[in-house]
């Protein structure tokens, strides 16, 4: 069976200019493919001689084995529908009115709807869950919703093939969520081939099949997003700088100060708040120790802090805990997190007891209770707190230090 | 939220409306003037009796009745093209003169009342009006034509028809420039529009070219809508839009040229109708706006005709006068008083 769309060796741009080379797309039925890229990166362009509304520079675009420039644009409207990113003024047409626009294609020249046309445009509504809003005139809705009515009304045409520009931009997270289910829906269940671009990494990573990073008037990477999306891949991508991207967690974390100042242990998730926390407070942190299947190293990690790291599952070796007394004399504050105790960072506790002895001011976010199971004797000297919160509030801000 | 059901009876009561008022309002008019006619003698003399006074006969059948339905037919086609290219442009501030049509023909009919040309019709002054102004009309049309089928862009297309326009008034600035005051005055008033002294041949022409387009404007109302997702999208639903554009402009420009050429520059009425007929139809579907847009263009037109003959009467003022006075402010009420989802 052919591609639903094919090209090869494509390059696309404006007149002679080209914006970006040698894009090589293949999508089967049913696939859900990205273009994931920066603004500016040509993914618009790319999009515009997918759909045949700007000639390739070079190269050709297939649609079912046919080169688009051939297809008559009467009979490429019930292959291929799209949705773009342009704002439109159709302020007084309704919801149904707009769907049925999509029948377009398959209607005589005063486009008049028979049972069935009615019955696709419904149904159409009803997939996209739009189907209460029939009545509802364009201007009345938010964003999502003129966003879904948009992908209702490509859905009428019928087509083999949509293809969207940025359809997620300017959508809420619950819209967005609720876009990309319906793309996916459309693919698994209509066999309908998704082309369309993001700049949403999170989303591209989860919800589409395969994904072509450009860079630059480059396609720098494609495939599943298992294959493309290694560490570093989307910081580079974005050149994102005074932020960390974490492609495991796909969470962007602001980088904290250099220097560190404050010491915090964590474990088991119990660190990450309160790293995020201190760090928005503007103190530079050492944090330790965690093992490297923590959920909290990898945050300690994308914040920029300094880490002290033990393997998984084991034991927290003498080396490590050296390590982590000798940064710790050289901080002022030390914040238990609260963690669970087990076997593996059982250490952790002895690393609090001992900045106790350094004369470390020492905050815990463990329950009064459980101070003095934890920490025994050494647990008058500690300042117990509820919250990251009240602990900053008993350091000086940051000025004062310097001062 | 009114229901799909109601809407579509309100629409199609809201067209009942205008008609019955276009009846009336062409009656009446008809029986005003320097001499008043009851109206039961108007509706014999048009079923073909004779009635008491036999000059009545006359100055219906050959004055008032003519003029009643240049006026109608006018109007409608003014608002129409109005209509076909606000929404080609995108753009709800466009007017069937934005194209520089009339700048056109004034610069014509300049050269005819104050450059003293007759482009070959010496005998006939006002057939030489008329073969002025659609000369000039359809030239600047030409060049409009011809330039949307090289440029790309529809914005740039608009900006090339205004900069028509202006060249085209600079020639007439020339003229006025060297022209004489009794000359003067007489392009003045024909610059400000009048429907006086329509003769049948007139009409006939008038009708023969209108009711066409019309018929071609109802054709084109599909496209149209998918012409209001903007060119893209209707590209995509496959419009052809080459052939789209040339149609658009040919039977927005060929009715304003023609109105033009009859009447004179009238302002107001292809702006303003459009708007007033989406804002109380409450929609944008061009199935409905087009037929409501005709049957209000030629009620505007009429009233106005009306009010232009009978304000200060027995002198006559220009349409383009009251066309203005009582458009702008209906537009600017109806904007305000329903400020959402009235952009097209």
């Amino acid at each position: 069976m052919k591609p639903v769309i094919f090209t090869e060796n494509l390059n696309v741009g404006y007149d002679k200019k080209v914006v970006v080379e040698q894009v090589n797309i293949c999508a089967n039925r049913g696939e859900l493919i990205c273009l994931l890229g920066p603004n500016g990166s040509g993914k618009s362009t790319i999009l515009r001689t997918l759909t045949g509304l700007q000639p390739p520079v070079t190269g050709r675009v297939e649609i079912n084995g046919m080169d688009i420039a051939t297809i008559k644009k009467a009979e490429l409207a019930k292959k291929m529908a799209i949705v773009l990113t342009e704002q439109v003024s159709l302020g007084l047409l309704t919801v149904f009115e707009i769907a049925t626009m999509g029948r377009y294609p398959h209607t005589n020249f005063l486009g008049k709807l028979s049972k069935e046309d009615e019955s696709i445009v419904e149904e159409a509504l009803d997939l996209v869950d739009a189907g209460n809003l029939r009545n509802r005139y364009y201007f009345e809705l938010s964003d999502g919703e003129k966003q879904k009515v948009m992908i209702a009304r490509a859905l009428v045409q019928e087509p083999e093939l949509i293809v969207l520009d940025e359809p997620t931009s300017h959508l809420d997270v619950r819209h967005k969520v609720e876009v990309v289910s319906i793309l996916r829906k459309l693919c698994l269940e209509k066999g309908i081939t998704v082309v369309l671009s993001l700049h949403d990494i999170d989303i591209a990573i989860k919800g589409c099949q395969k994904i072509l990073l450009i860079e630059k008037g480059k396609v720098k990477a494609q495939g599943t997003p298992e294959e493309i999306i290694k560490t570093g891949t989307i910081q580079n991508l974005y050149s994102i700088e005074g932020a960390n991207y974490n492609e495991l967690l796909g969470c962007l974390e602001f980088c904290s100060p250099v220097v560190p100042e404050v010491f915090i242990t964590g474990g088991n998730g119990t660190g990450t708040g309160v790293y995020r926390a201190v760090s928005r407070a503007g103190f530079g942190m050492c944090c330790g120790v965690l093992h490297s299947n923590d959920i909290d190293l990898h945050v300690a990690r994308a914040l920029n802090c300094d880490i002290i790291e033990e393997d998984s599952f084991s034991r927290i070796s003498e080396k490590h805990y050296q390590a982590a007394t000798a940064k710790m004399a050289k901080m002022h504050y030390v914040i238990d997190t609260g963690f669970p105790v087990g076997k593996t960072n059982q250490h952790n506790l002895d690393l609090i007891i001992e900045a106790i002895k350094m004369g470390k001011t020492v905050f815990s976010l463990s329950e009064q209770s459980e101070l003095s199971n934890r920490f025994g004797e050494w647990s008058e000297k500690i300042r117990c707190c509820k919250n990251p919160a009240e602990i900053l509030q008993s350091i000086p801000n940051k000025t004062e230090i310097r001062c | 939220m009114e229901s799909i059901k109601n809407r579509k009876a309100r629409q199609l009561s809201i067209l009942v409306l205008i008609f019955v008022a276009i009846v009336v309002v062409s009656l009446y008019s008809i029986s005003v003037g320097s001499i008043n006619i009851s109206i039961p003698d108007i509706l014999s003399i048009l079923s073909g009796k004779a009635v008491a006074d036999d000059t009545f006969g006359p100055i219906i059948m050959n004055i008032r009745l003519p003029r009643t339905l240049a006026t109608i037919m006018g109007g409608a086609c003014l608002a129409l093209s109005g209509l076909l290219l606000q929404i080609f442009f995108k753009n709800p501030i466009v007017e069937p003169y934005i194209l520089g049509v009339s700048s056109g023909a004034t610069l014509f009919v300049g050269l005819v009342l104050l450059g003293g040309f007759s482009f070959g019709l010496k005998s006939l002054p006002p057939m030489g009006l008329f073969g002025g102004a659609f000369l000039g009309a359809m030239l600047v049309m030409v060049v409009v034509v011809f330039a949307s089928q090289k440029v790309k862009n529809i914005t740039t297309l608009l900006i090339i028809g205004m900069m028509a326009g202006f060249i085209c008034n600079a020639f007439t600035s020339i003229l006025t420039a060297f022209a004489d005051k009794e000359q003067l005055h007489g392009f003045v008033m024909w610059s400000m529009g009048s429907f006086s002294g329509f003769s049948w041949p007139q009409v006939q022409f008038l009708y023969g070219i209108g009711c066409p387009m019309i018929i071609l404007a109802f054709v084109l109302s599909k496209p149209l809508n998918a012409m209001l997702f903007g060119e893209n999208y209707a590209i995509s639903m496959g419009l052809s839009m080459k052939k789209f554009r040339v149609v658009v402009i040919l039977i927005a420009s060929v009715l304003t040229a023609t109105i033009t050429a009859f009447a004179g520059p009238i302002s107001f009425v292809g702006l303003a109708v459009p708007h007033m007929v989406r804002i109380t139809m409450g929609t944008s579907d061009n199935r409905i706006l087009i037929p409501g847009v005709i049957l209000a263009g030629a009620l505007m037109t009429g009233v106005c005709d009306l009010c232009a003959r009978m304000i200060l009467s027995p002198i006559e003022l220009p349409l383009g006068v009251i066309t203005a006075l009582i458009g702008a402010p209906i537009v600017v009420y109806l904007l305000v008083h329903k400020t959402k989802g009235n952009e097209l």
